[in-house]
């Protein structure tokens, strides 16, 4: 992927860690907690698929390594190119539902 | 003077701190720290050992497969799969289905002796990238043993019994010894991811 324009579609592990990074610096386990509320349970994320996302993503740009100090936790922080990569995937998941629901008579 | 004392460790915890050994090094020394201090906090929350251990199941498998399918060795995996899956394709194509199925058999064995070699290449051996390096650890030395006493299981069982189509059990035994020695040759030529 290149490090400066959004590729889409994202996975859901990659979506929802974006959003739970979204305006917070958050350790490795409070990714995880965030994600599970923010997925109502429906994505439970354990450590290895966690920081092999993670590694993924910084190797991408769309996350780095944050400023927060604390010498038991690592703290990850979205990147420029991270947060246009949530919007964008937000708006593309707002027009699929858009059509899946005009589809299904429910708009 | 005595040391400060440390917080005893679950069982759970030193299982998973052994189970953390079959990720490759360098995604250990990044995170390794942190995935331990994860599952003590998920521990501490869990409602059940058991739901605990199905997401940390469910996670470990999915993580591991993604790390081993995007290595050379898991691309190595996979072409040996394939070239398998051909030649089974290409035999049935041909010859038609042989009685006693001695192809999928060998495949049953051939399967689980890859990730036998596998798992205990990561526990315990460290594998150099070549092959000169052979007999040179303990873990060469298991593993020739392992071979020896599989070939003469083999053997015996051959000779007692006869290569008949009835034989199954020879036919996995041949395979997992074909599977555990192709992973052993693979991991010295590729390493461990």
């Amino acid at each position: 992927m290149s490090k400066s324009e959004p590729r889409l579609p994202l996975t859901p592990a990659v979506f929802h860690i974006l959003l739970a990074l979204f305006g917070e610096e958050r350790h490795g386990y409070d990714i995880m907690q965030q994600v599970r509320a923010d997925s109502e349970d429906a994505v439970k994320m354990g450590p290895g698929t966690l920081y092999g996302s993670l590694d993924r993503m910084i190797e991408v740009g769309l996350v780095a390594k944050g400023n927060t100090r604390d010498p038991r936790r690592i703290y990850y922080r979205l990147t420029a190119l991270g947060q246009a990569t949530l919007r964008a995937e937000t708006e593309r998941l707002s027009r699929v539902a858009r059509v899946a629901r005009r589809q299904l008579g429910t708009a | 003077m005595t040391s400060p004392a440390r917080p005893k460790q679950s069982r759970s915890l030193r299982l998973y701190a052994r189970l953390l050994e079959l990720y490759p090094p360098s995604f250990l020394q990044r995170h390794r720290a942190e995935m331990l201090q994860n599952f003590a906090d998920l521990e501490e929350v869990a409602e059940s050992k058991a739901k605990l251990w199905l997401l940390m199941g469910k996670d470990l498998a999915m993580s591991l497969m993604s790390h081993f399918f995007g290595s050379r060795l898991g691309h190595y995996v996979i072409a040996v799969l394939v070239t398998w899956m051909l030649i089974f394709a290409i035999g049935y194509f041909f010859y038609g289905p042989t009685p006693g199925r001695p192809a999928l058999h060998a495949f049953a064995g051939f399967l689980p002796g890859m990730l036998a070699m596998y798992f205990a290449t990561r526990l315990y051996g460290t594998p150099p990238n070549s092959i000169s390096h052979f007999f040179r650890s303990r873990f060469d030395i298991s593993v020739i043993g392992v071979f020896v006493a599989w070939i003469l299981l083999f053997v015996i069982g051959y000779y007692f019994y006869d290569p008949t189509r009835g034989h199954p059990a020879l036919q996995v035994f041949g395979g997992a010894l074909l599977g555990m020695l192709a992973m052993y040759i693979a991991t010295h030529v590729y390493g461990m991811p």
